[in-house]
């Protein structure tokens, strides 16, 4: 597949040349995608139990999903280039979902043309030079990439019937499987010419409780390089984050004091506001409060936080960034102070430095290489602390928790860093435990003051999508229910 | 230009090659064994140009061309895509498809069954007075430039202005082994103005936005010309360094049309959707014919709406776009449904079977969602507003499948007797959708619905361009988070 793409790769910075670009940078991508999904299973253990069906007759007649789960199922492959020409400072970008040679020429046409017609960009300076990638990029696991519909719609239904058995009051679920293996590269006229393949392979089970007339849900997920073979235990942890609620209570007045979040919760926030703020692109722009704290005291001096292109199994690992840049390490945070912000090659250049390899055109659901790079963190880590989720508890005589997925991350204020979210898995801590679940609430903080408040870092890591933090505990968070 | 013209003979080229490997399709899967096999056929165009103070930082184009093929074979479908447009490549995906949905048959229970519809042939053009594929690059830039230059001059502490011009154009294609056999041009074109205003440590932005299924003659309107939004959004940002951050608690409010669009769509228009209906997910289940809202309080989602919007005359099952009244008087009275699920409750099909694109599966979606007129006065609404708060526009919001909701209006003033007290910052209202229409009290004669190719909806992973709209509403009883 390397060699297609890079036989096309160099025809069209040929032709773009040849069209009158000085300089021309292609993308190519091709991704092999299955994904298995089911919406609202319900399980034949749990109608037999409830309904009282006859044991094993009942088993044979309901294999296990029962009648009103909906499968959908794709699989299929995805293939396109992006190209960026550049004419006396200015850059025309272009993008086909094709990698025939006739669409990918006309591409490159539109793309000299878009270029030709304007202005030229004071800031750019120009395209990367070539760098000899990293030794070791993204993780490829056969096993992703050769996984079936077959098996894969067997761990779907596995899932399903392990999350309806785990409590008879879990009444549906709801998972998502998917394994990509990916194919791209970068072959410019400044001579780079890098290629990286890597698989993703993902599982989610969201899962729905009722009881008494009281509706719970819940959800659990893997994301990861290389293949899980045993998705059960997400199931299974889906199904208890969702009894877990039962019995939801008010607060009984608004809570202004310690509130813990539990790692995936806090990297919602954490991905959606801090990745936009230490953007070199969103500083240069005046959209980041972190402008002009270069060096400064900014977090308290538990924390620690990094960018790891280069991270062993990491999600977001590649030999090179979506510029042909390679992967590096780059510190953010050190002992609470700011030492340094992510730049692609055109907001680096732009300040004379070197780009940090963080350069991204993948913003799902759209194609890879119908995208425009912008600065991203490839794993931006939250450095753990010493103690694990009941330890942060155990601190906390009066304040919330809160798990799971919280409503409305996605649209907190990343210039200023204000959120105000909905919880629907919260739970009220008293004297260093839980002691009820909370009505769905509001939480609303800002995630800079956050980081000043942020008493205690928990030792659980997990990976969300582009960023990998532990739980954490943090003061002066406003709740009301 | 001899170019353009290459360039088009190139496009009839292409629409008959997509048109042709459709069939092809179609074909092969019955002849692998289908029951019934369904494709679509897309070759689209989307532009893009940001402009950022005074400077064009971007310009792209993306063509989007493939096709998506389902099979239906036994209890089950399956599907698959290529983005390869040659005969093999899209035979295969076909192929796939049918083996996706033997697979996939052996493991559920429920028959997949899709509800009769009229096989339709029809070729739909969409005709806007200045069109975006005929009006020049350079043109379409300047709106841009014309925003950043009026938004910039607007005050010193402006800090940073972002205008971005986006259109998506071209032919969308359905074909199924009923005979069904249809095509429309899609057309979206979008003006935003984004403002950051500065001052000290306090930063605060506002917006202004105009688009739908418009030529470019939409921005020549007074109100809508660059300089017009350019303009609001600058004073709009100005007017939040001087705000106050909103207090937390319930309160009465009125929500603008923006708002309210969002509240159709997001909090009360994806509880509708059959396929949570079908499995029991949504908690609109079984309610049909009960009584969820106030008598002033109805509810449409539609293909071809009157007030502005994205006109879809089309499904992606082919399925001609009905005018639905999801709730009509505060009476739920439909659901919006795919062919299957239709079938599976025993209604009529409604035309809301939608994907992103080729490469994904058509999923229930809805198209432009709002709340239809009513008979207040805007300015009335807010006058009989004792003590609340007024919230404006919206950069999107969430909802739970139980229905509990958060949204964050961009802008919002504190009203007391009936007059704006002072502006306040970002605001987030949360609460529950059916306890929300039930507390609707006045519903406004200002009815707009609008749509923009700048993000659209995301559901299970796929985005769709979408309208929302409504009028100015009254609603007691807000839950409001407040800020900091």
């Amino acid at each position: 597949m390397e060699e297609q793409l890079r036989d096309i790769g160099n025809k069209a910075v040929d032709h773009a040349q040849k069209l009158g670009a000085e300089d021309a940078e292609i993308y190519l991508y091709m991704e092999n995608h299955t994904s298995v999904k089911f919406i609202g299973g319900i399980f034949a253990s749990r109608s037999k139990a409830v309904k009282g069906f006859k044991g094993t007759i009942a088993r044979i007649a309901e294999p296990w999903i029962k009648k009103k789960g909906i499968p959908i199922i794709s699989s299929g492959t995805k293939a396109g280039v992006g190209i960026r020409a550049i004419t006396n400072k200015a850059i025309g970008f272009s993008s086909v979902s094709s990698l025939e040679e006739s669409r990918v020429l006309e591409a490159v046409e539109e793309a000299v043309k878009i270029a030709k017609i304007r202005p030229p960009d004071p800031n750019w300076v120009s395209l990367p030079d070539p760098r000899t990638p990293n030794e070791k990029g993204g993780i490829f696991d056969k096993r992703v990439a050769d996984l079936g519909v077959d098996r894969i719609l067997e761990m779907s239904a596995n899932c399903c019937v392990v999350a309806g058995d785990f409590d008879k009051r879990i009444i549906q679920a709801m998972s998502m499987i998917t394994a990509d293996s990916i194919v791209f590269g970068v072959v410019s006229t400044k001579g780079t010419e890098v290629f990286d393949k890597g698989t993703l392979f993902s599982a989610y089970i969201g899962t729905k409780g009722k009881s008494d007339g009281e509706e719970v849900s819940g959800g659990d997920f893997i994301l990861s390089r290389t293949l899980t073979e045993n998705v059960a235990p997400i199931a299974q942890s889906a199904s208890r984050k969702t009894v877990e609620c039962f019995g939801k209570r008010p607060l009984p007045e608004k809570h202004v004091g310690t509130v813990v979040f539990e790692n995936e919760s806090w990297g919602q926030l954490f991905s959606v506001i801090f990745t936009a703020g230490i953007s070199g692109y969103n500083v240069q722009e005046n959209r980041s409060v972190l402008k002009s704290k270069m060096g400064q005291q900014i977090a308290k001096e538990n924390v620690s936080i990094l960018d790891d292109g280069t991270l062993p199994e990491g999600v977001g690992t590649t030999k090179m960034d979506d510029e042909g840049v390679p992967r590096q390490k780059t510190p953010i945070i050190e002992k609470g102070v700011l030492t340094g912000f992510l730049y692609d090659n055109y907001a680096a250049r732009r300040e004379s430095r070197e780009s940090t390899g963080n350069a991204s055109r993948r913003r799902y659901p759209t194609a890879p290489y119908s995208n425009q790079p912008l600065v991203r963190p490839s794993n931006l880590i939250l450095e753990p602390g010493s103690s694990n989720l009941e330890g942060l508890l155990s601190e906390v005589k009066n304040g919330v928790l809160v798990k799971g997925s919280l409503i409305g991350a996605g649209h907190s204020n990343t210039v200023t860093g204000d959120f105000s979210v909905s919880a629907d898995n919260a739970f009220k801590i008293e004297n260093g435990a839980v002691v009820h679940p909370l009505k769905a609430c509001t939480i609303a903080g800002n995630l800079y003051q956050a980081l000043n408040s942020m008493v205690a870092i928990g030792n659980d890591s997990r990976t969300f999508g582009t960023v990998i933090n532990p739980s954490v505990a943090i003061e002066k968070i406003v709740v009301s229910t | 230009m001899p170019n353009t013209c290459n360039s088009m003979s190139g496009r009839d080229v292409m629409s008959s090659q997509i048109q042709d490997l459709m069939d092809k399709a179609i074909q092969h899967a019955l002849t692998v064994g289908a029951d019934f096999a369904e494709a679509k056929g897309e070759d689209t165009t989307t532009r893009n140009i940001e402009a950022v103070n005074k400077e064009t930082r971007t310009v792209s184009q993306i063509r989007n061309m493939g096709i998506g093929v389902r099979a239906y074979w036994g209890k089950a479908n399956g599907f698959s895509f290529s983005n390869m447009l040659d005969r093999e490549s899209v035979l295969r995906a076909a192929e796939a498809a049918v083996r996706i949905a033997k697979v996939s048959s052996r493991k559920t229970l429920m028959k997949l069954s899709l509800a009769e519809v009229k096989a339709v042939k029809e070729k739909k053009a969409t005709n806007a007075s200045r069109h975006p594929k005929d009006v020049s690059l350079d043109e379409k830039k300047d709106l841009c430039l014309r925003q950043c230059q009026t938004a910039m001059e607007a005050g010193k502490q402006i800090a940073n202005v972002r205008s971005i011009f986006g259109e998506y154009h071209g032919t969308i294609y359905y074909a199924n082994s009923e005979g069904t056999d249809v095509s429309y041009e899609p057309l979206l074109i979008g003006l935003t103005v984004g403002c950051v205003a500065k001052k000290g440590d306090l930063i605060v932005d506002a917006r202004d936005v105009h688009g739908g299924t418009l030529g470019l003659t939409a921005f020549e309107e007074e109100k809508h010309t660059p300089e017009k939004m350019a303009e609001n959004a600058a004073n709009w940002a100005l007017e939040k360094l001087k705000a106050k951050p909103a207090p937390a608690g319930k309160f009465d409010a009125v929500i603008d049309q923006s708002l309210a669009g969002v509240l159709a769509h997001e909090s009360f228009g994806h509880l509708s959707e059959a396929d949570f209906v079908v499995v029991g997910g949504s908690p609109l289940t079984g309610k049909m014919g009960q009584k969820l809202g106030t008598d002033i309080v109805t509810i449409v989602d539609e293909g071809l709406p009157q007030n502005g919007g994205y006109n879809l005359p089309f499904d992606d099952e082919g399925v001609p776009c009905r005018h639905v009244e999801i709730l009509k008087n505060g009476v739920l009275t439909h659901y919006l449904h795919n062919r299957m699920t239709a079938r599976v409750l025993r209604m009529e099909p409604t035309g809301n079977a939608r994907s992103q694109d080729y490469s994904f599966e058509p999923i229930v979606r809805m198209r432009n969602t709002y709340f239809a007129t009513g008979n207040h006065k805007p300015e009335e609404a807010l006058s009989e507003l004792k003590q609340g708060i007024y919230a404006i526009d919206t950069a999107g919001g969430q909802v739970q499948e139980t229905g509990t909701f958060l949204f964050k209006a961009i802008r919002g003033y504190w009203v007391e007797k009936g007059e704006k007290k002072y502006p306040l910052r970002d605001v987030a209202l949360t609460g529950n959708i059916l306890e929300l229409l039930k507390n609707v009290e006045a519903v406004c004669n200002d009815l707009e619905v609008s749509s923009t190719p700048f993000g659209g909806c995301g559901k299970i992973e796929q985005r769709a361009y979408v309208g929302t709209g409504g009028p100015h509403m009254r609603i007691k009883d807000v839950q409001f988070g407040g800020a900091r």
